[in-house]
């Protein structure tokens, strides 16, 4: 059961980072990118059709998230400690911390992509956006290292 | 409800949610603690070594995120519908609020992590 949800945690954490990148890019990068490169093709999406994907998503994220904690603390923390793998912990709090704090501002984010766009709009919507982002990635990347810390099933 | 009240609602709560959950894990104030071992939730936050014995913190671990995490929600909650009462003269100061507080306090969680590193 813990392993079936921590897969489903990874799959849409994987959707997650794909929707958060295409929309950050095509937020931030330079329109003057060449169209036919492969980055001119990734970032000439239409950032505002990921909005409700990457909310659900992330909601759903750390739903997931959430749930598998409980089995991690009880039956994985343990081990790390005793493994004194302080800094994978520390890397992991953060983690929950700047999941947390993306929850918050998830609202926010969801509001600023559906106002027509103007200067300070689109400021406050690049910020957000880049702020989600790199939670996103940050999260994915520390909890791929504490999955694989001991190996699938160990 | 009109649009900038709900705006005004998302970046408040947005910034009170980061500055809420800062203050929870600085004093230490969870609405609840859980702990999985047991599959027991009590009111308030509860250190299991402050009862008998801190072998106990390896038996009954105890859980303050969802704790923080709920008492931030709350707090924001009152500061998102307390913006939203407030003119719309004030909404860039919640736009802007909603973007610098986040990333102060993603800083402030980074300076309260520091000890797992220096074990």
């Amino acid at each position: 059961m813990t392993t079936t949800l921590l897969i489903l945690h990874g799959l849409v954490a994987v959707a997650l980072l794909g929707a958060i990148t295409h929309q950050a890019l095509a937020t931030c990068a330079p329109f003057n990118a060449k169209p036919h490169t492969f980055f001119g093709r990734f970032r000439a999406v239409t950032a505002a059709g990921f909005t409700n994907a990457i909310t659900v998503l992330y909601l759903a994220s750390w739903l997931l998230g959430a749930v598998v904690y409980l089995y991690f603390k009880v039956d994985v923390q343990p081990i790390l400690e005793r493994d004194r793998h302080w800094h994978a912990m520390g890397f992991f709090d953060l983690k929950e911390d700047f999941i947390v704090i993306g929850l918050g501002v998830l609202p926010a984010y969801w509001f600023c992509w559906r106002r027509p766009v103007n200067c300070q709009h689109h400021q406050i919507r690049t910020i957000l956006t880049v702020l989600l982002a790199f939670i996103v990635w940050w999260s994915f990347l520390v909890g791929h290292v504490m999955n694989n810390i001991r190996g699938f099933g160990s | 409800m009109s649009t900038s009240t709900v705006h005004r609602f998302g970046h408040a709560f947005g910034a009170a949610f980061a500055l809420f959950y800062v203050i929870a894990r600085l004093r230490g104030i969870a609405l609840f603690t859980v702990y999985p071992a047991q599959g027991i939730v009590l009111l308030g936050l509860h250190r299991s070594r402050d009862f008998a014995d801190p072998v106990l913190d390896f038996l009954a671990p105890e859980m303050y995120w969802y704790g923080w995490t709920a008492f931030a929600a709350v707090g924001a909650l009152v500061v998102g519908l307390i913006a939203a009462l407030l003119p719309d003269r004030f909404s860039w100061f919640w736009a802007w609020c909603v973007c610098i507080i986040p990333p102060i306090a993603m800083v402030a969680c980074v300076y309260l992590t520091i000890p797992w590193f220096l074990l």
